[in-house]
C-alpha cells in the first residue's frame, strides 16, 4: 500500500515536473546591437574644450583623454569594468585592498563625467561582509564585478565570491539597482557549477537576448579552464552551455555577428608547448551551441582581452600582444567583415626596460557610451586603473588609417 | 523570496549539522539513541547551528558550513534526516551502486571533459526528467519506496524554485551522496567478500 501511494506521489511529482519544463522560456535570439557598416566621413572636433579657448584655423582630432579611476587608498586595485549609464556618464567598478584576494578587498565604484572629465569619489558597493550577511555564508574574498544593463533599463552587477581556496573556488553573485548603482538589492548566488558551485567567475561583458534576459560569458577554472554561456534571468541561471573545453580557454568574450550567429575569444591558458595566440570559438544558434574554430592570430600571454563593436561595424580589441608578460598593452582595430587586425595604438609599453622593471597592464575593460566611442579601463602595474577616452573623430581616423594599409599592403603583422 | 530561500537554506543545514552530529554520536558510542533523546539532541544542536552564537563570528556556524558544502540536495538530505527515523531500513546496495555509477559517468564531463555538458541537461530537459522518473520507478518496483519520495520531493523543490538552483541535478545529487554512494558501495562489496571468505573457511572440507 505505502508502494502504491509512493508512485501516486511520483506521478504527482512528474505532472508538475512537466508542468515546470513546459514554462521555461524558449530561447531567444541575441539582440543585434549594431547596426549594418556604413560609410562615414571624417569629422573632426575641436582640440581643446576650454571655455577660453579660441576656435583654431585648423581643426584637429583629439588625443584620447587619459584619466585614473580614483584612488581607495588600497596597495592593490585590479578587475575594473564600466557600464554607461543613461544620462550618459559611466560608473566604473574595481576591487581594492591591501592584496588581491584579501579578507579586506572591496568592490569600489565611481562616476565619469564625461563634460568636466573628472571622477567622483569612489564608494563602496560591497564588502566581504556584506556579501556574507546578503548571501547567508561564509566568503573568504571578492573578485571581479561586471555590471550589465538589464532589458528593463535596471543595472545588474554581477561579481566573483570565493568561500574557499583561491580564484578556482569561485562563484558569481549577482545584484540589482533601480537608480543607476546608487543603491542595491541583497545579492543573489547563481548556481552554475554541481560541484558545490565551485569554480566560475566572469570577466566580460553580458549580451542581450531578444526575450529581454542576458547572456553572460563565464568560465570554469579548476580541473577544467573552459568558457561557460550562462541565460540568466534576473538573479538565476536558467541554462548554461559549454564555450570550449579541456584547460586551454578562459575569460570569453563574445562579439554578435547577427541575430543567430555569435564569436567568442579567449584569453589562452594553454601549456607551454601550444601556440600562445587567442582561442576562438564560434555559434550558429544564439550560444545553445559552441564549436571550437581556428586561433585569432594574435598573440596571448595568457592575459585578458578586451573587445568593442562599433556603430559603423568597426572592431576593436585591447590586449596584451606579447607571447609572455603584460608589459605592453595596445588596441587593435578590424573591419567585421575583412577580420583583418592592425595595432592602432600602443597604450603602454615597457618592453625597453629590464624584466624587473616592467610594469603590469592588464585586465582591460571597454565599453562605448554611444556606440561610436570607446571608455577603456584597466589595470595599471596592480596599484591603480587608467582610463582613456577615445572620441568618436579619433576611432574614425583609426578606421581610415587602416583601410589605407590594407589597400596599400598585405596584413601587418600584429605580433 | 530571498531573504526566506536563504533562511530555508540555513534552517535544513542546521538540522543536517545537527542529524550528522548525532549520526557520529551513535556512531562513537556503538548504540541507537530513543527517539525522545534524538529530537531533543537535533533541537538542541540543531538550534546551536542555526543561530548566531557571536564569539567573533559574523554568522551562524551554519552559514560557515553553507560556505563550503552549498545546498545539498534534497535526496541527501532526506537520506541522511531518514536515517534517523526509527524505522529507518538500509538503503539499498543497488541504490548506492546506481548512484556511485552515475556520479562516475556525470562528474568529469559536467567538469570539463568534452564539450557535452551533462548538468546542461538539468535546466529543463524533458529526457532527463524523465531519466530521473524512471530511476525513481525502479526503487518503487524494487520496493523500495523511501526512494520514491525522495525523487519526487526532489522533483517538486526543483519545479517550486525551493533552493538557489534552477538544475534538477543539484536536487538529485551531489558530491556527498556520491562519496557516500560510492564509500558505502565499497564497503559492502568489501563485507560481502569478507563474509564469503569467512564461511568458506567454515565449510571448507578437511
Amino acid at each position: 500500500m505505502s508502494r502504491v501511494i509512493a508512485l501516486c506521489f511520483l506521478l504527482l511529482a512528474a505532472v508538475i515536473g512537466f508542468l515546470h519544463i513546459d514554462s521555461r522560456p524558449a530561447w531567444a535570439p541575441f539582440v543585434i546591437t549594431n547596426p549594418s557598416p556604413v560609410e562615414e566621413e571624417l569629422e573632426p572636433q575641436l582640440v581643446s574644450k576650454s571655455k577660453n579657448a579660441i576656435t583654431p584655423s585648423r581643426p584637429s582630432i583629439p588625443n584620447p583623454i587619459a584619466t585614473w579611476l580614483p584612488d581607495t587608498g588600497a596597495a592593490s586595485v585590479h578587475a575594473a569594468s564600466l557600464i554607461a549609464l543613461k544620462d550618459g556618464a559611466v560608473r566604473a567598478f574595481w576591487f581594492a585592498g591591501s592584496r588581491e584576494g584579501a579578507a579586506d578587498v572591496s568592490i569600489y565604484s565611481a562616476v565619469f563625467d564625461p563634460r568636466t572629465s573628472n571622477w567622483s569619489a569612489p564608494t563602496v558597493v560591497m564588502d566581504r561582509v556584506s556579501a556574507e550577511t546578503g548571501l547567508s555564508r561564509y566568503i573568504a574574498k571578492l573578485g571581479n564585478p561586471v555590471p550589465s544593463r538589464m532589458a528593463d533599463g535596471r543595472l545588474q552587477l554581477f561579481f566573483v565570491t570565493v568561500s574557499i581556496g583561491g580564484w578556482a573556488g569561485s562563484s558569481i553573485s549577482s545584484m540589482i539597482s533601480d537608480d543607476e548603482g546608487l543603491t542595491w538589492t541583497k545579492p543573489q548566488r547563481l548556481i552554475s557549477s554541481p560541484l558545490l558551485n565551485l569554480s566560475t567567475l566572469v570577466k566580460s561583458p553580458a549580451i542581450l537576448f531578444a526575450d529581454g534576459r542576458l547572456g553572460l560569458p563565464a568560465y570554469h577554472e579548476w580541473i577544467g579552464r573552459f568558457g561557460e554561456f550562462l541565460r540568466i534571468d534576473a538573479g538565476q541561471v536558467i541554462d548554461k552551455r559549454r564555450m570550449s573545453s579541456g584547460r586551454s580557454a578562459i575569460q570569453p568574450l563574445v562579439f554578435v555577428n547577427s541575430a543567430q550567429d555569435g564569436t567568442a575569444l579567449f584569453r589562452q591558458t594553454r601549456v607551454s608547448s601550444q601556440a600562445k595566440q587567442v582561442p576562438v570559438s564560434q555559434t550558429q544558434n544564439a550560444g545553445q551551441s559552441w564549436q571550437v574554430a581556428e586561433d585569432l592570430p594574435i598573440a596571448n600571454p595568457n592575459s585578458a582581452v578586451a573587445g568593442l563593436q562599433l556603430n559603423n561595424g568597426v572592431r576593436i580589441l585591447v590586449l596584451n600582444n606579447i607571447e609572455t608578460g603584460r608589459y605592453r598593452l595596445t588596441l587593435l582595430m578590424s573591419d567585421a567583415k575583412s577580420n583583418q587586425w592592425q595595432v592602432v595604438e600602443v597604450l603602454e609599453d615597457d618592453e625597453a626596460l629590464p624584466d624587473q622593471g616592467r610594469k603590469e597592464f592588464s585586465y582591460p575593460y571597454l565599453i562605448s557610451v554611444d556606440g561610436d566611442d570607446a571608455h577603456l579601463v584597466y589595470t595599471w602595474d596592480r596599484k591603480k586603473i587608467r582610463h582613456r577616452y577615445f572620441s568618436e573623430a579619433w576611432l574614425k581616423r583609426a578606421k581610415k588609417q587602416i583601410q589605407t594599409v590594407e589597400t596599400d599592403s598585405t596584413p601587418k603583422e600584429v605580433q | 523570496m530571498n531573504s526566506l530561500m536563504q533562511t530555508i537554506a540555513l534552517i535544513e543545514l542546521a538540522i543536517t549539522c545537527a542529524v550528522v552530529m548525532v549520526l557520529i554520536l551513535q556512531k562513537l558510542t556503538q548504540q541507537e539513541f530513543p527517539v525522545i533523546a534524538k529530537i531533543v539532541l537535533i533541537a538542541l544542536l540543531g538550534n546551536l547551528f542555526f543561530w548566531p552564537l557571536g564569539l567573533g563570528m559574523e554568522l551562524p556556524l551554519a552559514a560557515y558550513v553553507r560556505g563550503v558544502t552549498g545546498d545539498l540536495s534534497i535526496v541527501f538530505m532526506l537520506l541522511l534526516w531518514s536515517s534517523l527515523l526509527p524505522s529507518s531500513k538500509t538503503t539499498p546496495i543497488t541504490f548506492k551502486f546506481a548512484v556511485a555509477i552515475i556520479a562516475l559517468g556525470f562528474y568529469p564531463f559536467a567538469l570539463g571533459l568534452g564539450m557535452v555538458d551533462p548538468y546542461a541537461w538539468g535546466y529543463g530537459s524533458s529526457a532527463f526528467l524523465i531519466a530521473v522518473l524512471a530511476f525513481a520507478l525502479v526503487c518503487g518496483l524494487a520496493n523500495w519506496s523511501k526512494g520514491v519520495w525522495m525523487i519526487a520531493i526532489a522533483i517538486i523543490a526543483w519545479a517550486a524554485h525551493w533552493h538557489e538552483s534552477a538544475n534538477l541535478w543539484d536536487y538529485v545529487l551531489d558530491p556527498f551522496l556520491a562519496i557516500w554512494a560510492l564509500l558505502a558501495f565499497f564497503g559492502a562489496l568489501h563485507k560481502r567478500r569478507k563474509a564469503k571468505a569467512q564461511s568458506g573457511y567454515l565449510f571448507r572440507p578437511g
